[in-house]
């Protein structure tokens, strides 16, 4: 019982985590149709941004711990902000229309060389801040003890979630955005300005994915390379999902997560394997995933 | 054409575009050239560490110990002795086989490398030690540490002059069973890398408790992937399951990373963690700060603090003075393959008779630092492997190598002939693989 109720805890904090970064991941998809390959890139930079600013707050004994909490969340916005702009207006803006494929692979040019970028700015060393996850305490749950920063990401994850969903169904710019997904040349005959709802889309999903790295940062260590293993996490999670859909991103979340933390408290050789495993069962059975919807194609 | 139209991007992507160019230039892997000139070398010797990555630290360092090698050669040279004039070339593999054994083919060809020395990655010594023992060139392995390579895959041109993962966990076993004694402890489980290093160091830890009788539950086994940045699920696996003792073969880096996140939690006050073949590693005991853990017990393949005699602080010191740093034990790992194969080159009279020098190599004694009064390692003829003794001890209070605050001390030392494999035990492990298992499976307690 004590491990089904372990099982379910592990499962449901790292689906936050999973839907924190495939968020970014999908709005992108979803609006913009790029597969954003350097999304993990923007992930590992608001990880690393994060954990200098906190080890420096921390290292030199600046103040109260509350304010580490601030500079997690600014060193992502801050980061998702410049990193997207910039990518945004200077490379992306010049692509647009061209085939999907080709984004993949201009995205993916931009994955590596933003690795070695990092690997300049930051070194190879790993960089530590764990004050902000371990200042929080912990709770007991039954014979359980939980991190009460992980129940925090979790409750963060939902509100993001739930933000971004409201933002797209009960705005007008979400309806405006809807409308450019619906149609993108209706959209620009009616005026709307296409091109800067690209921008805040593209700036909205960088600084989802630095967001997500920078609230991991406590509770990992932040090293070379994370940015690569969570693109393909994530990936998984927008596929299982159903690409550009932030529900489908949720359940698929939810179900890689859960899946993971049995496999690593019932049977670990099978740790990786069923990340993937659900995978190839869900598009076996929906190819467009659980919540992707089949689009007609001019060919 | 398409920048013209947008001046202000087409800016931000040159500049990007040069700044990735930088970036591509001042990544490129160095190739060390060290020793004797290549007219004048007696022996060239291909060495492969890691020059860039997560393991540069240990690739620096053996670049440095292989100069201290050379450095005390030259001096023997110079005071009349008879020594090889030696020429040691270093790249880096990348932590790729495939890179690795091109890198080894391109010393044998462009270099005439004689000897193959160092690799960091258990994974990728199996690719270059079957090369070497197509090509009949010697392999001297200094870091990686599987005890596969000499036991299931040993062959007559491959050697290795650190402690491996069985002599750790032999030692690792007669700690355990001491403290159970003590302690009583009987829950046991075991985190380690999910590669060969991580999968041997388990198979060879319960082979060992078998061996000495020790009586033990074994509460779980978890494999998170190398280099794995998040391990507060294993963490809470390893809690669920009410582990007294979790021994884990992670190293480095990821090491360093599960401490850290365990500390964040509970796990030290109630569990004890084990690492018996690089956790007193000296860039661990940096990284720990000034957090003596409780319930740490650590050894590595060298230690700075230990044995506390004139020739291992001569060696720390000489590291010391060249580099301004202290080292980790991939150091001393590199001085004693250059020091093995200088030996093994003037006990066979040259390099040519590659039989000569297996012959050499085989119960070859070194006096190395690592060695305590009164014994010297020496090359078990059967399994090629170094036969050393090793320190076990708890996490205190140093700060006599700085910029560590603490090191290991409460030393509990295991004779080196004690931690030898037992030659039923390497017979049984050879015979399985030659009956198409890949190992022995281990013993079920």
């Amino acid at each position: 019982m004590t491990s089904l109720l372990a099982v379910l805890i592990d499962g449901s904090i790292y689906a936050s985590w999973l839907f924190l970064v495939a968020a970014g991941l999908t709005v992108i998809y979803g609006v913009m149709r790029i597969l954003n390959m350097a999304h993990g890139s923007f992930y590992a930079i608001g990880a690393y941004s994060a954990a200098s600013l906190v080890g420096w707050y921390f290292n030199n004994g600046m103040g109260p711990a509350w304010v580490s909490y601030l500079l997690l969340v600014g060193a992502a916005l801050v980061a998702g902000l410049i990193v997207g702009v910039i990518v945004e207006r200077g490379l992306l803006r010049l692509m647009y229309g061209r085939d999907e494929i080709l984004m993949v692979i201009i995205t993916y040019a931009l994955l590596l060389i933003l690795e070695d970028g990092m690997k300049i700015v930051w070194g190879v060393s790993p960089y530590f801040a764990y004050q902000p996850y371990s200042e929080l305490g912990r709770t007991s749950l039954g014979l359980l003890k939980v991190s009460n920063y992980d129940v925090a990401l979790v409750g963060v994850s939902a509100l993001l979630g739930l933000g971004l969903w409201a933002w797209l169904e009960r705005t007008n710019q979400g309806k405006v955005l809807r409308a450019v997904i619906h149609d993108r040349e209706i959209a620009v005959a009616m005026g709307v300005n296409v091109k800067l709802m690209f921008t805040i889309t593209f700036v909205l999903g960088t600084t989802l994915g630095a967001l997500a790295g920078a609230l991991t940062a406590p509770a990992i260590s932040v090293v070379p390379g994370i940015g690569i293993e969570v693109i393909v996490l994530a990936f998984a999670v927008v596929v299982i999902g159903g690409l550009g859909s932030i529900g489908g991103a949720a359940v698929g979340a939810l179900l890689v997560g859960l899946s993971r933390a049995a496999a690593v408290h019932y049977a670990p050789e099978f740790e990786l394997f069923v990340i993937y495993g659900v995978m190839s069962l869900v598009l076996a059975f929906r190819p467009e995933g659980l919540f992707g919807r089949t689009l007609a194609r001019k060919i | 054409m398409e920048m013209l139209k947008h001046p202000v991007s087409g800016c931000i992507t040159i500049i990007v575009a040069t700044f990735a160019l930088f970036a591509a230039n001042t990544a490129q892997a160095e190739r060390f050239e060290l020793g004797a000139s290549a007219q004048n070398a007696d022996a060239v010797i291909g060495c492969l560490y890691p020059m860039t990555g997560r393991s540069a630290t240990y690739g620096r360092d053996s670049i440095s110990g292989i100069k201290i090698a050379l450095q005390d050669l030259e001096a023997e040279a110079k005071s009349g002795l008879d020594v090889p004039n030696l020429r040691v070339i270093a790249d880096d593999p990348r932590s790729k086989a495939s890179y690795a054994v091109r890198l080894a083919q391109d010393f044998i060809t462009n270099d005439n490398a004689k000897f193959f020395c160092g690799i960091v990655s258990s994974g990728v010594a199996h690719a270059v030690s079957d090369l070497a023992k197509n090509e009949k060139i010697i392999m001297v392995g200094t870091d990686h540490a599987s005890s596969r390579l000499s036991i299931e895959a040993g062959h007559d041109y491959y050697f290795r002059v650190t402690n491996d993962s069985w002599t750790s966990m032999a030692a690792g076993a007669r700690y355990l069973r001491d403290l159970q004694k003590e302690t009583g402890w009987k829950r046991l489980a075991f985190v380690g890398p999910d590669y060969d290093y991580g999968h041997v160091s388990w198979t060879d830890l319960q082979l060992a408790l078998d061996e000495l009788g020790v009586e033990y539950e074994t509460v779980g086994d978890l494999w998170p992937k190398l280099y794995e940045p998040d391990y507060s699920i294993y963490i809470n696996a390893l809690q669920s399951a009410k582990a007294d003792v979790v021994v884990t073969a992670l190293w480095g880096g990821d090491f360093i990373a599960f401490i850290k996140q365990a500390a964040s939690t509970r796990f030290f006050e109630t569990t004890r963690l084990a690492n018996f073949d690089t956790g007193a590693n000296y860039d661990v005991m940096m990284a720990l700060g000034d957090q003596p853990y409780p319930g740490l017990i650590l050894s590595a393949r060298h230690h700075n603090n230990w044995p506390d005699t004139g020739r291992n602080k001569r060696f720390v010191k000489q590291f010391h003075d060249m580099t301004g740093r202290y080292p980790t034990y991939a150091a001393e790992g590199a001085y004693t393959g250059i020091i093995a194969i200088a030996r093994a080159i003037e006990k066979a009279g040259g390099v040519d008779d590659d039989r000569a020098l297996i012959a050499a190599l085989e119960g070859l004694q070194l006096a190395l630092p690592e060695d305590p009064p009164g014994f010297a390692s020496y090359i078990d003829p059967e399994t090629h492997q170094i036969v050393q003794a090793q320190a076990v001890g708890t996490v205190v209070h140093n700060e006599d190598f700085p910029p560590s605050k603490l090191m290991v001390g409460n030393w509990a030392i295991y004779d080196a002939e004690d931690l030898k494999p037992s030659k039923e035990m390497v017979k049984r492990r050879r015979d399985a693989v030659a009956g198409g298992s890949e190992a022995v499976p281990p013993p079920t307690p």
